[in-house]
């Protein structure tokens, strides 16, 4: 009798201490996930295969392209949010397809693919190689609410487990005013594009 | 010694025929299960156009749908051309963006006008949609290129899929949205026959 009630709470205990773990340990997705390497706008984020920096940010209504005289309107529901920045590889040839946008509610907003038109300079069309610093451009459609105490992320690939991602705080000091339009135009020499706001 | 492994044996006999009668049922309960869910489907709900439609991971609107000669980017075809356009409102409600709508609407029609796959725009832009930001709806346009031969349709039944989010799958327990059959039918005519203006 006694040995029948004990092996019952055994299991019970057993049962208990599986399910305390089914919901209190890390699932495959955060095992998995890729390992962040922080970093504040303004510097060079230093990563083992790759180094970013961000350098200019800018929140617009509209951003308009300029290409071979034709000019584009992209609106949005939000803000576009605009950094300049650059990126290098450090070991071999690369190119950094992966840039999300983590608002501070934990949402992830990708890299926006509006722009199949302007080329030059987008970050993840751009082939990096060792050594060579490339100026890269970068835009996300954002709701308003997502950008302050947001931060950059920027990795490879978004689907390689344990592969390294720059993790990159915006300045948050200083309140970015949003202005109403901004046009990315092909640029000429080392830049690929230019940028003005109005 | 042969007898204690006799004894042994008959001891085990008893939890032997549990476990194997018990993994036998369990085994015919769940296909049968499985048989009889795939004979009556739970039934799909008919929503009309306009109306809002919780497919799990998306809000989608159904509007409107059109036959026209021209797409949303205004370029007319070289060859004259049909296209059916459909205009949607989507709600990205997930927590990544993502361009998994465009595996969301189907048209359920005779098997034997095969349709090509869908092109997404972006009616903002009128060019070619990509991924939907999470709390960002957008008004977006599904364009079908009609088969050549076939008669445009007067009136047509969308089906809209489902999506279920799971915090581990049953593979690796990854996260991720997974399908999850239909959320419902949409019935609704089609406006701008092309043909009666051509003929």
């Amino acid at each position: 009798m006694m040995a029948v009630l004990r092996s019952i709470l055994l299991l019970g205990l057993g049962a208990l201490v599986l399910f305390v773990m089914q919901h209190n340990t890390p699932g495959y997705g955060d095992i998995t996930s890729p390992i962040a390497i922080r970093g504040k706008a303004g510097e060079r984020v230093e990563g083992h295969a790759f180094a970013y920096g961000a350098a200019n940010v800018h929140l617009a209504r509209v951003v308009k392209t300029e290409s071979f005289g034709r000019v584009r309107d992209y609106s949005s529901s939000g803000v576009w949010l605009i950094i300049e920045g650059a990126a290098v590889a450090k070991k071999e040839s690369l190119t950094l397809l992966s840039a999300e946008w983590l608002s501070p509610g934990g949402i992830r907003y990708a890299l926006s693919q509006r722009f199949s038109t302007m080329r030059g300079g987008y970050l993840p069309t751009e082939r990096l190689e060792p050594g060579l610093p490339k100026p890269v451009l970068i835009a996300f459609e954002l709701p308003e609410t997502a950008i302050k105490g947001g931060r950059l992320l920027i990795a490879r690939s978004a689907l390689t487990p344990l592969g390294e991602e720059l993790w990159i705080d915006l300045d948050q000091k200083a309140q970015l005013e949003i202005k109403p339009s901004i046009t990315l135009a092909r640029g000429s020499g080392s830049m690929p594009w230019t940028l003005a706001a109005k | 010694m042969p007898i204690a492994r006799r004894s042994k044996l008959k001891r085990r006999l008893p939890a032997m025929l549990v476990t194997g009668i018990g993994g036998m049922v369990a085994a015919a309960v769940s296909f049968a299960t499985a048989v009889y869910e795939a004979a009556n489907p739970a039934p799909v709900e008919l929503v009309k156009k306009d109306e809002p439609i919780d497919t799990g991971r998306w809000l989608v609107t159904i509007n409107n749908a059109s036959m026209a000669a021209v797409p949303p980017t205004g370029t007319k075809p070289v060859d004259a051309k049909r296209f059916l356009t459909v205009d949607l409102e989507l709600d990205n409600r997930s927590a990544a963006t993502s361009n998994a709508f465009m595996r969301l609407i189907s048209i359920e029609m005779l098997p034997s006008i095969k349709l090509p796959e869908p092109v997404y725009y972006l009616a903002r832009d009128k060019w070619i949609a990509s991924a939907i930001n999470p709390g960002m709806p957008e008004k977006v346009i599904a364009v079908w290129e009609w088969p050549e031969g076939s008669p445009s349709p007067k009136a047509l039944r969308f089906s809209v899929a489902k999506q279920i989010y799971k915090p581990r799958d049953n593979l690796y327990g990854a996260p991720g949205w997974f399908e999850d059959g239909k959320a419902a039918i949409v019935e609704m005519a089609v406006s701008g026959q092309p043909d009666e203006a051509v003929q």
